[in-house]
């Protein structure tokens, strides 16, 4: 009877080995899971939190974000001109700071600020993420056409 | 003379690209099995990632280790590539291009590739290294066990074309490639399989095994010896390819297209086939493999000889 247990095993073996092949075929034809990182961007999904951004013209200037931030990583001024229409001067985010809650984006009344989809937070200079300033247009250089993952 | 050295410079220049073109071939290979891209940075998808290896390798420190062997050690990596190089004497590529038609080829070409386990097992011996000493032993014990089952099948073939020339055994296969016969068939698996332990590659790869031996045989090499060692490897697998397309598969023979383009398809099919074999199989064991070739692989190659050569003596 060994012999048939031999025969048995060995057609086994060879079986399973073929099944092996068949997966590794098959894998071949499936469509690679990681992406070409640098040139190709990874989607952020709908809820990511990234960095404090802005919309100049929606603000309203009423303070919540500033009041409601836990850790004062914003920083708001403002002069009141002559016809009454109020003017921002300073909306500067600290990047160090920020502890990416996303209070902000939630109690502000306009949906003037928010949080974009920009992950790849990284400056050469420290000062560079210690004061961000928010009114200008191109404060993530990474944010551009080039890579419209990273947009909202 | 200069037909000569005309076909040694084109089989150099054909080594040294066609080492290059697997290295990147395999690992994008791996790649694509492992649903990875693979590299892709250098070049149209990475195709100038072995260039930059090379130059990678060349530009790197020789190092000696203490307590060497020298003059083995020293040796091992020409003991290796030099007999890769020798084996295209007699590889016919087309009807014409063969830098020299032995009328001995097949034994040529299975003597002179079989010198690499001497310089393997210098390399391992000369290294002063027990993970290197392993693995050349490992080594020699497992291309000496698969070299009985790989010659026998071979001598099949030789008993059926009646020739040793390999120009002549791609002339015998003209009504019908050698291994549609069934039971050339048989020794077209045993080749294979007893060819890839030639070759140290997985499943047979022990004497380079990674997890056991940090890299067996070439641990101790740096810089242009071990890409030697990395481009005999390479090379290796593809005379063993060529070997097989030109014994079972009809060499150069095919319909429409030249003889050449039929050739290097059949050969890297081979060696794809080998790669996709690499990334599938898991590694096996020391003794599963020894058992694997004396218990199994030599008993069938022996019986598929004495059967084939009775029914040859009696049609």
């Amino acid at each position: 009877m060994a012999i048939f247990l031999y025969i048995k095993k060995f057609f086994i073996s060879v079986y399973s080995i073929f099944l092996g092949f068949r997966v590794t075929l098959k894998n071949m034809f499936k469509k690679s899971v990681t992406l070409d990182y640098p040139l190709v961007k990874q989607p952020m999904k709908e809820r990511f939190r990234g960095m404090v951004d802005l919309i100049p013209p929606d603000c309203v200037i009423c303070y919540q974000c500033i009041r409601v931030c836990p850790t004062a990583a914003l920083e708001l001024a403002h002069v009141t001109k002559e016809d009454k229409k109020k003017e921002i001067t300073k909306f500067v985010f600290n990047a160090e700071f920020c502890c990416f809650c996303g209070l902000c984006e939630e109690i502000c009344p306009t949906d003037a600020i928010y949080l974009n989809k920009m992950y790849e937070v990284v400056y050469f200079d420290h000062q560079d993420m210690l004061s961000i300033d928010l009114m200008k247009a191109d404060k993530y250089k990474f944010l551009n056409e080039k890579n419209p993952s990273c947009k909202i | 003379m200069i037909r000569m050295f005309l076909s040694g410079f084109a089989c150099l220049g054909f080594i040294a690209l066609s080492a290059m073109f697997l290295i990147w071939w395999e690992r994008k290979i791996s790649a694509i099995i492992q649903n990875r891209m693979g590299p892709m940075l250098t070049g149209f998808h990475g195709t100038l990632q072995p260039i930059a290896d090379t130059i990678k390798l060349l530009l790197k420190e020789d190092i000696a280790p203490a307590g060497i062997d020298f003059l083995s050690w020293w040796l091992a990596p020409f003991f290796v590539t030099v007999p890769v190089v020798t084996a295209f004497v007699v590889i016919p590529f087309s009807s014409s291009w063969v830098p020299y038609d032995l009328n001995v080829g097949v034994l040529y070409i299975c003597s002179i590739t079989s010198i690499c386990v001497l310089g393997i097992f210098m390399a391992g011996w000369g290294s002063n290294n027990k993970y290197s000493l392993l693995g050349g032993m490992r080594s020699a014990a497992q291309i000496i066990s698969y070299e009985v089952p790989l010659l026998l099948s071979v001598l099949l073939v030789v008993m059926e074309s009646g020739t040793l020339s390999m120009q002549g055994i791609v002339h015998a296969q003209e009504h019908g490639w050698f291994v549609f016969k069934p039971h050339l068939a048989i020794a077209f698996v045993i080749y294979l399989i007893s060819s890839t332990a030639e070759v140290n590659r997985v499943p047979f790869d022990i004497p380079e095994a990674e997890s056991e031996l940090v890299a067996g045989y070439h641990t101790e090499y740096t810089g242009m010896k071990f890409a030697m060692f990395f481009v005999a490897e390479y090379t290796n697998m593809f005379i063993v390819s060529a070997t097989a397309a030109t014994l079972f598969l009809g060499g150069w023979q095919g319909p429409f297209l030249p003889g050449v383009a039929w050739f290097l398809m059949k050969s890297y099919f081979l060696v794809f086939f080998m790669m996709w074999m690499r990334w599938t199989l898991p590694r096996v064991r020391m003794d599963q493999m020894m058992s694997f070739a004396w218990k199994l692989l030599t008993p069938i190659a022996l019986l598929n000889l004495l059967i084939s050569g009775w029914f040859m003596l009696k049609v």
